[in-house]
């Protein structure tokens, strides 16, 4: 069995469905971006697979444990962040990762190694030994991230994890996610940032409504979409270079938006993507900066949830 | 691998009884305790009164505010012990780990327990020590009176775990828990002597015993007669009042069914609870 495996799950709260027969499988090593807008489903997922809610009907396992009926084994293997959790004001950092270190059976010394690494790599080493009372939310955010790799599981479940950080935080976590891909964890990570899950994830999973509206890698869904590129340069485009520009293999069309820029699109994925630069770059304009103006996950995205629902 | 729940129990109640020794919920029950005590001692003579020359009746006087310690305790180290974890969101740290929420839920109480144990023992012994030094003895029964009173503090613990369980709000459930061992339920007990029925199932009636046990010979339920002018001031009109008395062993029945249903169903509620 795989990692990550939803069978059939829905939650209700009365009449009101918040996940509808939700079956989805993360393959071990995957990283898998949560996408939907609010009140789709994505944190209710993301709780029952974390035993904070119930699952009114269907499947929920994480290293093949069945984790409704048995959560504490389901759990082991699990480092979760689930919204911004608090933590007790009066413990420090290092208190607050020796408590769930202990709950969790480490030794002492794993978790006084694990502690320090983990607080390094989140950039909390210098606080380690203050009381978390008055800590700001990106703090806590961090925090909480150090404490879901403390036991370094084998699946990670993060819900919006750069939620409260500032840009340069955001930046952190996401490079220290990047980093564990590297590695055999199995990562399912929900984000209101299309960008970010675009630029961290191998799969997107889009929810709506509780419904599962598509499960693909972000290449096959990026692909068959168009992609708009902002193109500066350090000199004006010719006609000549203009015109071998739009007959680039790929593009779809080519607009003059100043004397020294250009917007390009094209469809397909990031191969596509390459492709263009690489022929763009073979007519002899001299390039300065290639922007994609929005992710091609955003079109998926935006096909996918009608509008007004964000 | 997790541990068992044994463990981690354990492990909740040492981290628990961290907070509570770095909060201030303790440290102000001890003051009231040191404080209390200081006021029992101090005034007689300070206003040049004297001690009760009966060192059983000086005790009892000095015993007198353990109810209201037993009801503060219970309200401080309990009644936000679980609503507190989803109010605040520390539920979202403590609960995606490998843990029981049963195993979480007792080892909270264990150390609730423990610092509420330790007030009131604080409390019995700066009284039995006050006793000794100012006249030389110990009452008989001081004992008895102590494990009377740490049943009635389990007992009203696990209610105000209850209402932990209950109540979406720390607020409420610090204010329903004081209160209702405070005014209600001691009212429920005053009005019995009026209606002349006897509140046995009342907690805070049972909680009596701890009291009584220093008498000799153990009360027994009075009806009291009295007499008043009539209506317009015509004739003697008579009135009648009880004064009960809870009897041991049905008082200790009482507590502890009171824990047991409330600590059963606590944990019940609490394991079902969703964030």
């Amino acid at each position: 069995m795989e990692p990550i495996t939803i069978e059939h799950l829905s939650k209700k709260y009365g009449e009101y469905v918040a996940v509808n027969d939700l079956s989805l499988t993360v393959e071990r090593g995957v990283c898998v971006g949560y996408l939907g807008p609010n009140g789709a489903g994505k944190t209710t997922t993301i709780k029952v697979l974390t035993n904070l809610l119930r699952a009114s009907s269907g499947k929920a396992y994480l290293n093949g444990v069945d984790v409704i009926h048995h959560p504490k084994a389901a759990l082991d293997g699990v480092g979760a962040v689930v919204e911004t959790p608090e933590f007790y004001p009066q413990l420090t950092p290092d208190e607050c990762l020796s408590y769930v270190g202990t709950i969790r059976g480490m030794s002492g010394e794993a978790i006084a190694d694990r502690s320090h690494a983990v607080l390094e790599q989140v950039k909390l080493l210098e606080v380690a030994g203050k009381r978390t009372g008055k800590f700001s939310k990106g703090m806590k955010q961090r925090l909480a991230i150090a404490q879901a790799l403390l036991h370094e599981p084998s699946i990670l479940i993060l819900d919006e994890p750069t939620s409260g950080l500032d840009p340069r935080g955001m930046v952190e976590v996401r490079e220290i996610i990047k980093g564990l891909i590297k590695t055999d964890i199995t990562i399912l990570m929900s984000s209101h940032l299309l960008y970010e899950v675009q630029e961290v994830c191998d799969k997107v999973a889009i929810i709506d409504r509780g419904v599962l509206q598509t499960y693909d890698s972000v290449a096959n869904l990026s692909a068959g979409h168009d992609v708009t590129v902002t193109i500066n340069t350090l000199e004006p485009i010719t006609p000549p270079e203009f015109r071998a520009i739009k007959a680039l293999h790929d593009i779809t069309s080519v607009k003059r938006t100043e004397t020294l820029a250009l917007k390009v699109t094209f469809t397909g994925g990031p191969e596509a993507q390459f492709r263009v630069l690489r022929g763009i770059l073979n007519t002899g304009v001299k390039v300065v900066s290639y922007m994609p103006l929005r992710a091609a996950i955003e079109d998926v995205y935006l096909q996918l949830v009608p509008e007004g629902e964000a | 691998m997790a541990p068992n729940s044994v463990r981690q129990i354990a492990t909740v109640a040492k981290y628990e009884l961290l907070k509570y020794l770095r909060g201030r919920r303790l440290l102000a029950i001890v003051l009231l305790t040191i404080i209390i005590s200081a006021i029992f001692l101090i005034v007689p003579p300070a206003i040049g009164s004297q001690y009760p020359k009966d060192p059983t009746q000086f005790t009892v006087n000095v015993l007198s505010f353990l109810g209201i310690l037993s009801i503060l305790s219970a309200t401080f180290f309990g009644a936000d012990a679980i609503v507190s974890e989803y109010e605040s969101k520390t539920g979202y740290f403590l609960f995606p780990n490998p843990i029981r929420k049963t195993a979480i839920f007792v080892g909270k109480f264990i150390a609730s327990a423990l610092v509420s144990v330790g007030a009131i023992a604080l409390y019995y012994v700066i009284a039995v020590v006050s006793v000794r030094v100012i006249d030389g003895s110990i009452p008989a029964n001081t004992g008895l009176s102590f494990a009377y009173s740490l049943v009635y503090l389990f007992a009203i613990l696990a209610i105000a775990y209850l209402f932990s369980a209950i109540m979406r709000s720390s607020v409420y459930s610090l204010v329903l828990t004081f209160f209702t061992f405070f005014l209600i339920l001691p009212i429920i007990d005053a009005v019995g002597s009026v209606a002349k029925f006897k509140p046995w199932f009342s907690i805070t009636f049972a909680n009596g015993i701890s009291q009584y046990v220093f008498d000799n010979p153990y009360p027994t339920d009075k009806i009291f007669t009295t007499a008043a002018p009539g209506a317009s001031g015509v004739g003697v009109q008579t009135y009648s009042l009880a004064q009960y008395y809870p009897e041991v062993r049905l008082s200790l029945i009482v507590m502890a069914v009171y824990f047991i249903v409330a600590f059963v169903l606590s944990i019940f509620l609490a394991q079902r609870r969703e964030m």
